[in-house]
C-alpha cells in the first residue's frame, strides 16, 4: 500500500466515518508521515468539533430592528418623493396641455366669455340669498335643536 | 424548526404581526451570526453581514413562496451574502503573520500545544476558499443540514460531501506545510 492511497482516507479516519482495514492499519504503523498525518487530522478533527459557536452580540435584535425601521422609512420616503413628483409632472402636464389646446382652437376667447358669466351669475345668487341668511340660520338653529332632544330623548333610560 | 412552524412564522411575519420578525431573528440570528462570523473572521464585519441577511430576508418575506424550507432560503442568503463579501475583499492570510507569531515549534518536538493549534487552524481556515470556509463552519455547527447547505449551494448533496472533504483536506495540509 502506498501514501497516497492512504491519503485519501485519512479525513474519514478521523471523523469516525471508515475503520482502517488491516492493510492501511499495518501501513499507519510503518509509515510515520501518514501516522502524523492521521494524527493531525484527529486533533484538527476534535478542535472543530469543540470550538464554541460564536454567540450574536447581546443587542443584535434591537439594532437590526432600528435598521429595518430606518431603511422601511427610507423606501416609504423614496415612495412619496416618487408620488409627489408625478403628481405634479401630471399636473404640469394638463396645465400646458389646456394651454395648448385653448391657444390653438381659439377656445380661451369663448372660455374667457364663459367664466365671465358663470361669475356674473354666482354674483347674483348670493345677492339674492344674502337678505334671508338670517331665516336659513334660525330654520337650521331649530332643527339641530328638535334633532338634539330627539337623541337625548331616544338615548336616556327614564323615559 | 418544522416545516410547518416555519410557515406559520412566516405568514406572521407577511402580516406584520407585531413580534413576529423578531421571533424570526431570535430563531436564526446566532446561527446566521456563527455562519458567518467563522466564515468572514471579523466580529464587527460579521454583525453588519448578518444584520444585512436580515434585511433581505425581511425585504424578500413577501415574495418568498414557501416551496423550499426557510432555514434553506436563509443559508441560501448566507451564502449570497458571504460570496459577495468575498469578491470585495481578498485578504490572504500567513500562518506566520509577524504580529501573532507563536513561537516555533521545536525541530525535535513538533508537537503542538492545543492552544497553538487552536490559532494556526484559525489561520488555516482564513486561506481556505470562501466556499470551504462556509462549508467546515456549516458542518461543525449545530443545527445545519447537509440537504439545507446542498439545495442553498445549488450543489448535489454528494458534491457538497466531496468539497468539505476536500476542505479537510486543504486544512489538514496547510497546518501539516505549517509544520514543516
Amino acid at each position: 500500500m502506498r501514501c497516497d492511497d492512504v491519503a485519501d482516507a485519512i479525513e474519514l479516519m478521523a471523523a469516525g466515518e471508515l475503520t482502517p482495514d488491516a492493510a492501511v492499519s499495518a501501513h499507519l504503523t510503518t509509515c510515520g508521515s501518514c501516522a502524523r498525518s492521521l494524527e493531525t487530522a484527529r486533533r484538527m478533527e476534535s478542535l472543530l468539533r469543540a470550538r464554541p459557536a460564536p454567540a450574536a452580540p447581546a443587542q443584535f435584535t434591537s439594532r437590526l430592528m432600528s435598521r429595518i425601521r430606518r431603511a422601511s422609512w427610507r423606501r416609504e420616503q423614496i415612495v412619496d418623493w416618487i408620488f409627489n413628483a408625478a403628481m405634479i409632472a401630471a399636473a404640469l402636464l394638463v396645465g400646458v396641455g389646456l394651454w395648448t389646446a385653448l391657444r390653438h382652437t381659439g377656445l380661451s376667447v369663448v372660455s374667457r366669455e364663459a367664466m365671465g358669466i358663470f361669475s356674473s351669475g354666482m354674483i347674483a345668487a348670493a345677492q339674492r340669498v344674502t337678505p334671508s341668511l338670517p331665516l336659513y340660520a334660525g330654520a337650521t338653529g331649530l332643527l339641530a335643536v328638535a334633532l338634539g332632544v330627539w337623541w337625548w330623548a331616544s338615548d336616556s333610560p327614564a323615559l | 424548526m418544522e416545516p410547518v412552524r416555519e410557515r406559520e412564522l412566516v405568514d406572521r411575519c407577511r402580516r406584520e404581526e407585531p413580534g413576529a420578525f423578531e421571533e424570526l431573528v431570535d430563531r436564526f440570528g446566532n446561527l446566521v451570526f456563527a455562519l458567518i462570523a467563522r466564515t468572514i473572521f471579523d466580529r464587527s464585519r460579521a454583525e453588519d453581514l448578518a444584520q444585512e441577511v436580515f434585511l433581505r430576508i425581511h425585504r424578500g418575506l413577501p415574495y418568498f413562496r414557501g416551496e423550499a424550507r426557510l432555514s434553506t432560503w436563509i443559508f441560501r442568503i448566507v451564502v449570497n451574502v458571504c460570496t459577495q463579501e468575498q469578491s470585495h475583499t481578498r485578504t490572504p492570510i500567513s500562518l506566520d503573520d509577524p504580529d501573532s507569531r507563536l513561537p516555533a515549534p521545536s525541530a525535535v518536538d513538533r508537537q503542538f500545544t492545543d492552544i497553538e493549534l487552536r490559532d494556526r487552524l484559525d489561520k488555516a481556515i482564513q486561506r481556505l476558499p470562501a466556499q470551504y470556509r462556509l462549508l467546515i463552519a456549516a458542518h461543525y455547527l449545530e443545527g445545519v443540514r447537509y440537504e439545507d447547505l446542498a439545495t442553498a449551494m445549488n450543489l448535489p448533496l454528494g458534491t457538497v460531501k466531496t468539497q468539505l472533504h476536500r476542505a479537510k483536506r486543504q486544512l489538514r495540509l496547510l497546518l501539516e506545510g505549517d509544520l514543516k
